[in-house]
Formats: structure tokens, C-alpha cells, sequence
């Protein structure tokens, strides 16, 4: 026994002294890197893979001589939080709002990210072109990239794709049915749809509803009522446009497949997207990526992907589709701003564009990260071209979203707005108790304001 | 005189770091919970603004707070009796009965226990799905109609966090109790035989009250672990949905922690759960005190 | 008449017994055995009926985890912290549970008293603000060496997890060493042994049975932990532990789904946990009767 003991001593003594010894050679190592020139990039890995930006990084050392340590994980936040926390900051941060962990959102409640209006004059690294005319319009105006609704831009748009309601074309041309263009079409399809088994309407998670929920706004009531509504006006979930998007939500609950909410979770939301590959449900609001998501999934006979925005109010009136895309930040706290900065501007490059694009998933299919720069839509193939076409076929393009409003304990947008859906489909909830939970939470949440 | 003054260094050298070590991450960080509960802390401003019970108010207010307490409550309460019913049956049998292949039931039994949640979690997922899972499968087999209940669904979500905790512990009281079991002398059952008693008399005249004592210590600490346990299944298998319906306070804490950045808000939710834990505790071991037997 | 009535009763109730066992056994075989057979199976087959069998044994899935998913590293993690908190866990708590025990001083009765508290104190409670605590002994170190040490580092991870595992260890091995007689003591002490000497030499060796449930229990319990290894270990430079890894394999989105790596990452959670459950399972079962509890 006493020498299994002074084993286990001298074991834990060696592997002390062995820590403390490599503790010791990576301060070293970070302090001897650490010279002006090199910054650290953190960057979620989605289905566009890390390894475009591996390249896209390595373009920029060659372009501008800053070294760039790169970090990519698929759960980003766990991966930096806890450091930044402590206080070491990545100088760029690429992430996307509406994730469950919330990171961006915190550092805009916390106003802990780096104003960076400035970056759209200055001129792309090895082109001659200014930041601001390679985004594409509107990009660069929205609460997403000026969160506080001052003229100033915080967040870099990144990576944007249509959202809309994604389904089987095959099975509408085997059925001859048409897209519907309209809620009362959209209405008509699902008893057609009901009488031969088919459900009209499932979600992956209830998170896939803010891009839904605001492009149904804009369909509403247009710009204007999405921006009051966004800002929680006070009376404004009282207004005539509210109560429709309250209405179409609910009766959209009822024709919901009903396996749906038991679904609607991190494990299992796989299941739900299979539900339209299998021709049991019609439509889900997604993104692009759900191509790549879903390539290996069986499918029935014919399938093909289709896109469509969400249908008008009225007939003639406006459709719309979210225009989903994520955004690059520096935290304020970030020890290089100024080479962060010329980064951000290098992602609108010709050559950082053009590598985006070529984006494979985990399983090598191409999907593409589009910029949002003048032009990408065309250097897009197949399902792609067909999906960012949307806008180029009348449907018009959705952006923005909830304003900030400082931590609110017990709350957040996705539990007062989205998550109650779950119930509305299982019929739990009834759709007076989900209105009232969002009109007190509005209330909250106008008192709270990020100024 | 030389081994007194040896004495207490020697103690000390044995005692201290145990000691220290303890402090350091349990006693200061159980302090740390009741202190922050009483600040507001937000993740990335380093800043602590006191605003001493405004976070309890506050949580007295929020429904979503209330549901995680009494699904939490529900857990206690069903998974206790359910396990503790299934783990006492089945150690009696085990112990008492003569059953082929005894040590092979209990070796197996045992199994889920040393599984890890995140294991256990992936296993149940597959079980419950709606369409394929064998739980449907199996249903609809015997109702000879298509079955397809929604484990996973509002109404039945909690359900299935009970059956999935039921079946990771009940092995493990299981063994506990026939180890006591073993000890009860096979002389009494041989004269309550002779008296005429029953298997089910003998279980209940003879078999409960001599391990008494060992329910009680076993009944606080289903307590202790089934408030943590309901946090791993809870965090690994449904993240708290449909739309919180199997929020536990745990994870409610947790969610608003790491999630909503509300650190104080999060520790008076861990402040009341320390207190409740420890109130249902000191409860239980009253309502439990019976005279020991002795045998 | 009476006999035969009996009997038939008799035979119902030992038919009844073994169906209840066999159904337990099965329902926990089962999904086990799945979760190797759906280790084994492509990814496209992940869409069809879980239950049906491989199609043939894709032992890809283990290369791909191993390396792609990079469980190999997160194993290497797991094993390493698991063997730390065990060495750090006995080198404090066997000297300090065995002064505790056997030698009367003063505060004595309360160091027990504190300890025997820390039961009821689940490390989940307090995950928190020990997370605090190191974020902000991280700000100290950043301040004065330009980069945290504490956070995203293995051992003190192991250390968080030794220290919540002393009271349950410390209850255990005090139990055992209460029940010696001193008789031990005073012999080696007359052969002209120091405390030292005595306790390496003469206590430990008897207490091997103890110590090797020690090491049972809490091998089993820091392998398969996540919340705490979640919590603490972050950065992907420092690395992951196994559940971690896992959990967020079960759980990222929009990324192709990869279901044979996460499944054969099941297995290498499962594997070493039941190997070393099937070598040790009587003393396992066996060491619960010793002071058996966990919390």
C-alpha cells in the first residue's frame, strides 16, 4: 500500500511540475507572438465549414503582413465566453444573433463592442474600392449592424441568405398544386393538403420563427409597424396589423403536424425538417444551409428543393423574406482595434468573397457563404442561384430585428415570442395567454431600452 | 514530551489541506451563492450592483421560476416513490427468494448507474421518438393500432424525465438495500414462518422496520440527488422545452446564469434551492423517526 | 389438497417474480446493446427505423470520432483528469479522514460536523459561483502575467473535482477507520513508529477494501461528470472532456448531422465504465454496504 501511495505522490508531483512547466512555455510563447502584428479571429463553424476561413485568414497575412490566430468551433460561445470573462478578448468575433447562448446580444446590451462606422470609408486592402460600395444596400442601416438606432455602426453584416418557407417542389408538380401568394391560398392548400395526409406546416425549433415572425410583420404593416413594433411601442401589439400576425401565427398552429413540438428541441429538430423530405408536412420556415444540413437524409421520389417568400396579407399586397445574415464585431476591449478593423474591411474583398463562396460542408457539398457585396448572386450554381433569385422574383427583403433592451431577468425574446408556439400547436395555450405574455414582456422590455 | 509536540504537526499536516481545500471550493463558493443572490452581476461588466432582496421578489413574480419549482417538486416526489417501491420489491426478491441466475439480475440492474447522463440522454431520445421509437413501436403492437404519443410533447415530457431518472436509479438503491437486507438474521423469517406469516407480512413485520434506519439515510439523499440528477437529464434531453415545460430549478438557475447573463438573479434561484433542499431534508428525517429495532 | 394448492399458488408467484426480473433485465440490456449496435451503422441509415440492424459493421464511425470529432483528444482529457482528481482525492482525504477518525483534538467535532454538512452540498448548487471564483482569480493572473491559468486547465479541474469529492470520501473512509481497534496503533507505537510510519504502514494497508470503493465510486462519478467539465474547461486549445464533447456533438445545428460518429463516441464514453464495472462489480456492490452512499 505505501507504495502504491508514494506512486500515486510522486504521480501527482511530476504531472504538477509538468503542468506548471508548460503553463510556463505558453506565456512565454503568447508574449513572444504577441508583437504588434497578429491578431486573434473567432469565428462560428456552421455548415459553411472552417475551412474557408482558413484561407480567407491566410489571404489577409499575405495581403497585409498581420499574422491571425484563428479559432472556429460549432459552439463558439463555450469556447470564448469564459476567457473574455476573464478578460482576454478575441479582436474580431463572427457570430450570429438569435443563438441560444446569446453572446452578441449581451455584449450589445453591455454596449462592450467596438463602434466601427469608420471601417465603411476606408478603402478594402489591395483594392481600391471603399467598404461602403462593395455592401449592398440596406445591409449596413439595420438594427442588426446599428443596434442602437443612432446612425452608427457596431456590427459587420456577414454571410446573408434568404429565409423563407422551404418545401418539396416535386411534390407540387406531381400534385399541380401552386405556391400559395396569399394566407387565404396558403389556408385553401392546407385542407387540400389535410385531405390527403399531408400537414401544411412544420419548424425545426421555435428559433426559427423570429425569421418567420419578421417577415410576417413587414407583410403586415410594412417597414413602419415592424420598426415600432421591434422598439415596443407602447399599444402596439393592440394595433389592427398586430392582431392579424397574432392570428395568422395561431391558425398557422393548427395546421402544424403534431409530432412537431415534441421535436422542437436541440436533439431532435433533425426530425422535423425530415418531416418535409418525407412529404408529411408542406412547408418550414429554414435557411439555405438546410441543403447541406439535410444532404444525406433520405427523401421521397422527386424531391427538389423549393424556396418561397412568405405570402402576402392581401392579394397584390407585399411578400417578403427575411434576409438572414450574421455579423463580424471587435469587442471594445480587443488589444489590436486598428488591425481588426483592416480585417473586417478584407472580408469585402474580391478575394475574401470570391474563397466564401466556395464554401463545402462536413461533407465536402458545396455550400456557399454569400457576402453581401454587388454581384455574389452570380458566380451562385443550381439550388443556390435559385434561392438567392428570390428577391429578383418580387418578393422584397426583411431585415432588422428586436431592439436591445438591457438584461431583463426571466425574459428574452425568444421565450415570450417564439417559444409559446410549441403550445399553441399542442393546444396548451391559447392565443389570448400568448398575446398577453408578450404584451407584458413588451412592457419590460421598453422600460429597459439600451439607450 | 517530543511525540506531543510531533502530534500536532502531525495532525495538522493530515488535517489542512482536506481542509483548505474544502473551504476554498465548497464553503466559500456555498457563501458566494447567498452573497451574490442579494446583487444584480451581469457576464461582461465586471460591475455588482447590490439591490439586496429585489432578486427573490422578483422570482415570487415569475412563472417560469414557480412551474421549474414544482416540476422539481413533482420529480422529488414521484421518482422517490416509484424507485424507492421498485428498489425494495426487487432487493426482497433478490435477497430472500431462491432465483437462478441471482448475481446476473443484480450485475445488470446496476448498469444504468454507471452510465453517464449524456449516454443515458441519447438512449431515451431514441426510445421516445414519435415515429420510430420503440416505445411507440412496442404500444402500438399491443393496441394493434398505430400509436403516437408525443414523449417529448408538453403533456407527457415530464413522463418521460421520470421514466428515464426511475430507470438510472433504481439499481443502485437496490443494491443498497439488499446489502442491509443481507444482514437481517434468516432465523426470524424461519419463526415468522412457523407463525403462519406470509411473504407479504414478513416483508412488512420483519424486512421494513430492520432497515429502517437505512431508508431514512437513503430517503434524504434521494432528496439531495434527484434535484441534481433532474438538472443532468433535464440539461442533456430536452434543454428545458416544449416552451419550459420541463424547466427545472436547476437548470432554470443555470439557463439564467450562463443564458440571460442574470448571475445574481441566478444565485437567488440557487439560494432557494439550497434552502429548500435542506428544509424537505431536516422534514423527511422527522416525519420518518421511528424507534430503531434491533434484531 | 392444501399442498397442491399451495404449490400452484407457489409456482404463479415464482413465474410472476422471474417475468418481473427478465422485463427489468431487458429493458436495461437493450438500449445498451443499441447504442454498440448503432455505433457500428452508416450515416444514411440513422434515417430509417433506429431498431433495424446494421447493414453491415462501419467501423469508419470509430476512426471518424476518434479523429475527425476529435474524441481521441477528449478521451486523453478524461482519462487524465479522472487519474488527477483520484491521486489528488486520496492523498487528502485518506490522512485527513484518518486523524478525523481516530485521534481526539480540539475542533475536532467540528471539522466532522463540517464535513459530514458538505453531503448535502451538490457541487451543481454551486457550479456557479465556483466558475466566478476562477473567472476572477483568472483577472488577477491576467494582470499579473498577461494571460488566466486558472480556467481551461486540466488539473484545476481535477483539484474542483477532488475537493467536492471529499465529504462524500472522507464520510466513507472515517466510517471505515472508526471501526478499528487501537490496539494497531499502540503496538507500532511501542516498536518506536512515528504517526507517519503507523499510518502509512499499518492503517492504510488494512484499509484497502475502502479505498478501492473510494476509488470505485468517484472514478464513476468524474468520468462521466459534464456540467462542472463544461463550465471550466471551454477553449478548444485546452480541450474538452468526453460527456462535454459529446453533448455538444447530440447537439449543434446546421452542420450535417453525423450520427455514426456520435453514436461510436457512446461507446467510448460507455466502454471503460462498463470494462471496468464487469472486472470489479462484487466489490463495487459490495463496498456500498461499507458506509454506501453517494449523494
Amino acid at each position: 500500500m505505501k507504495k502504491v501511495l508514494s506512486i500515486v505522490l510522486a504521480a501527482v508531483l511530476m504531472l504538477s511540475v509538468l503542468s506548471g512547466c508548460s503553463g510556463g512555455k505558453d506565456t512565454n510563447a503568447t508574449q513572444g507572438g504577441s508583437s504588434d502584428k497578429k491578431i486573434t479571429v473567432a469565428a462560428i463553424e456552421t455548415a459553411y465549414g472552417s475551412e474557408v476561413w482558413k484561407k480567407v485568414c491566410e489571404a489577409f497575412t499575405a495581403q497585409t503582413g498581420i499574422e491571425v490566430e484563428l479559432i472556429t468551433d460549432k459552439n463558439l460561445e463555450d469556447v470564448i465566453g469564459p476567457s473574455m470573462q476573464s478578460g482576454t478578448y478575441p479582436d474580431v468575433i463572427h457570430l450570429a444573433t438569435g443563438r441560444e447562448k446569446a453572446l452578441t446580444e449581451t455584449f450589445i446590451k453591455d454596449q462592450a463592442i467596438l463602434e466601427i462606422t469608420d471601417v465603411l470609408s476606408m478603402t478594402v486592402p489591395g483594392e481600391d474600392k471603399k467598404v461602403s460600395d462593395k455592401i449592398a444596400g440596406g445591409f449596413t442601416e439595420t438594427s442588426l449592424t446599428n443596434p442602437y438606432g443612432d446612425g452608427k455602426t457596431y456590427l459587420a453584416p456577414m454571410f446573408y441568405s434568404p429565409c423563407g418557407l422551404f418545401y418539396n417542389a416535386g411534390l407540387f408538380e406531381e400534385k399541380q398544386w401552386s405556391v400559395p401568394t396569399t394566407w387565404d391560398e396558403m389556408w385553401e392548400l392546407g385542407e387540400k393538403a389535410k385531405a390527403e395526409g399531408i400537414s401544411l406546416f412544420t419548424y425545426p425549433t421555435t428559433g426559427y420563427f423570429d425569421a418567420f415572425f419578421y417577415a410576417l410583420m413587414y407583410s403586415v404593416g410594412g417597414p413602419e409597424f415592424f420598426d415600432k413594433a421591434t422598439n415596443y411601442e407602447e399599444g402596439i401589439w393592440d394595433t389592427p396589423e398586430a392582431q392579424t400576425c397574432f392570428d395568422i401565427v395561431a391558425k398557422l398552429a393548427t395546421y402544424t403536424e403534431p409530432t412537431t413540438p415534441a421535436q422542437a428541441n436541440d436533439q431532435d429538430f433533425t426530425k422535423n425538417q425530415q418531416l418535409v423530405l418525407d412529404n408529411k408536412a408542406l412547408f418550414m420556415p429554414n435557411g439555405n444551409w438546410i441543403v447541406g444540413e439535410m444532404a444525406n437524409a433520405p427523401r421521397a421520389d422527386g424531391f427538389k428543393w423549393g424556396m418561397t417568400a412568405l405570402p402576402a396579407v392581401t392579394a397584390g399586397g407585399d411578400s417578403y423574406s427575411y434576409t438572414w445574415f450574421e455579423q463580424a464585431w471587435i469587442p471594445a476591449k480587443a488589444a489590436n482595434p486598428d488591425e481588426a478593423k483592416q480585417f473586417i474591411a478584407f472580408l469585402y474583398s474580391d478575394t475574401a468573397c470570391e474563397i466564401f463562396v466556395t464554401a463545402v460542408n462536413e461533407e465536402g457539398k458545396p455550400n456557399p457563404a454569400v457576402q453581401p457585396v454587388l454581384g455574389i448572386a452570380d458566380k451562385l450554381e443550381d439550388d443556390y442561384k435559385l434561392f438567392y433569385a428570390i428577391y429578383d422574383n418580387g418578393a422584397k427583403a426583411a431585415m432588422g430585428n428586436f431592439a436591445a433592451f438591457d438584461s431583463v431577468v426571466g425574459t428574452s425574446n425568444r421565450e415570450v415570442w417564439f417559444d409559446p408556439v410549441n403550445s399553441l400547436v399542442a393546444g396548451t395555450m391559447t392565443q389570448q395567454e400568448w398575446v398577453d405574455g408578450i404584451k407584458a414582456a413588451s412592457d419590460q422590455m421598453r422600460a429597459n431600452l439600451v439607450q | 514530551m517530543k511525540k506531543r509536540s510531533g502530534r500536532g504537526v502531525f495532525l495538522f499536516l493530515c488535517a489542512a489541506p482536506a481542509v483548505l481545500l474544502f473551504t476554498i471550493f465548497m464553503i466559500i463558493p456555498t457563501i458566494n451563492v447567498f452573497r451574490m443572490s442579494l446583487f444584480k452581476r451581469s457576464a461582461y461588466s465586471t460591475t455588482e450592483d447590490f439591490v439586496g432582496l429585489e432578486n427573490f421578489v422578483r422570482l415570487m413574480k415569475d412563472a417560469n421560476f414557480i412551474r421549474s419549482m414544482q416540476n422539481t417538486i413533482l420529480l422529488i416526489v414521484v421518482v422517490t416513490i416509484i424507485t424507492f417501491a421498485f428498489a425494495l420489491v426487487f432487493a426482497a426478491i433478490l435477497t430472500r427468494e431462491k432465483i437462478k441466475g441471482q448475481n446476473f439480475f443484480r450485475v445488470i440492474f446496476y448498469i444504468p448507474n454507471i452510465l453517464s447522463v449524456v449516454v443515458i440522454s441519447a438512449i431515451f431520445s431514441a426510445i421516445y421518438d414519435t415515429n420510430n421509437g420503440t416505445l411507440n413501436s412496442l404500444l402500438s403492437l399491443f393496441s394493434g393500432k398505430t400509436v403516437a404519443v408525443l414523449w417529448k410533447g408538453e403533456s407527457m415530457v415530464m413522463t418521460s424525465l421520470i421514466i428515464a431518472m426511475v430507470w438510472q436509479a433504481i439499481g443502485y438503491y437496490m443494491v443498497m438495500y439488499m446489502a442491509s437486507m443481507a444482514s437481517i438474521p434468516q432465523s426470524l423469517y424461519e419463526s415468522a414462518s412457523l407463525d403462519g406469516a406470509g411473504r407479504i407480512t414478513q416483508f412488512f413485520q420483519i424486512t421494513l422496520p430492520l432497515i429502517w434506519t437505512n431508508i431514512r439515510t437513503t430517503l434524504t439523499f434521494f432528496i439531495i440527488s434527484t434535484i441534481n440528477m433532474a438538472f443532468l437529464f433535464v440539461k442533456a434531453m430536452t434543454s428545458g422545452g416544449p416552451n419550459g415545460a420541463s424547466e427545472v430549478a436547476l437548470s432554470y438557475m443555470y439557463k439564467q446564469a450562463y443564458t440571460n447573463s442574470a448571475y445574481g438573479y441566478g444565485m437567488a434561484i440557487g439560494a432557494l434551492v439550497f434552502l429548500f433542499s435542506f428544509g424537505l431534508s431536516a422534514l423527511v428525517n422527522v416525519a420518518t423517526k421511528r424507534e430503531p429495532l434491533e434484531f | 389438497m392444501e399442498q397442491t394448492k399451495k404449490s400452484s399458488a407457489e409456482r404463479l408467484y415464482k413465474a410472476f417474480i422471474y417475468v418481473a426480473l427478465i422485463t427489468l433485465a431487458v429493458t436495461i440490456i437493450i438500449p445498451v446493446a443499441w447504442v454498440f449496435m448503432a455505433s457500428v451503422k452508416q450515416n444514411s441509415e440513422f434515417y430509417g427505423n433506429p431498431w433495424a440492424l446494421p447493414a453491415g459493421v462501419y467501423w469508419q464511425n470509430f476512426a471518424d470520432a476518434w479523429g475527425k470529432a476529435r474524441m481521441g483528444e477528449y478521451m486523453m482529457n478524461s482519462v487524465l483528469v479522472t487519474v488527477l482528481a483520484l491521486a489528488i482525492l486520496l492523498v487528502v482525504a485518506l490522512p485527513a479522514a484518518y486523524v478525523l477518525s481516530r485521534f481526539s483534538f480540539k475542533g475536532r467535532k467540528f471539522l466532522n460536523a463540517a464535513f459530514m454538512g458538505g453531503l448535502f452540498i451538490n457541487v451543481n448548487y454551486i457550479v456557479v459561483p465556483i466558475f466566478l471564483m476562477l473567472v476572477d482569480g483568472d483577472k488577477f493572473f491576467s494582470s499579473l502575467i498577461g494571460r488566466g491559468i486558472l480556467l481551461n486547465n486540466i488539473f484545476v479541474l481535477a483539484v474542483v473535482y477532488a475537493s467536492t469529492a471529499l465529504p462524500f470520501t472522507i464520510y466513507l473512509l472515517s466510517g471505515y477507520f472508526a471501526t478499528l481497534a487501537h490496539d494497531y496503533e499502540e503496538a507500532a507505537y511501542i516498536d518506536g513508529a512515528g504517526y507517519g510510519t503507523t499510518m502509512l504502514k499499518i492503517i492504510f494497508p488494512m484499509a484497502q477494501p475502502s479505498i478501492i470503493t473510494v476509488i470505485l465510486f468517484n472514478f464513476l462519478s468524474f468520468w462521466n461528470e459534464y456540467i462542472i467539465a463544461m463550465t471550466l474547461l471551454s477553449d478548444p486549445r485546452g480541450g474538452k472532456t468526453l460527456p462535454v464533447g459529446l453533448m455538444q456533438l447530440t447537439q449543434a445545428q446546421q452542420s450535417a448531422a453525423q450520427y455514426g460518429q456520435l453514436y461510436a463516441g457512446l461507446v467510448l464514453v460507455m466502454l471503460p465504465t462498463l470494462i471496468l464495472y464487469v472486472c470489479v462489480q462484487k466489490k463495487l456492490t459490495q463496498g456500498m454496504t461499507l458506509g454506501g452512499l453517494k449523494g
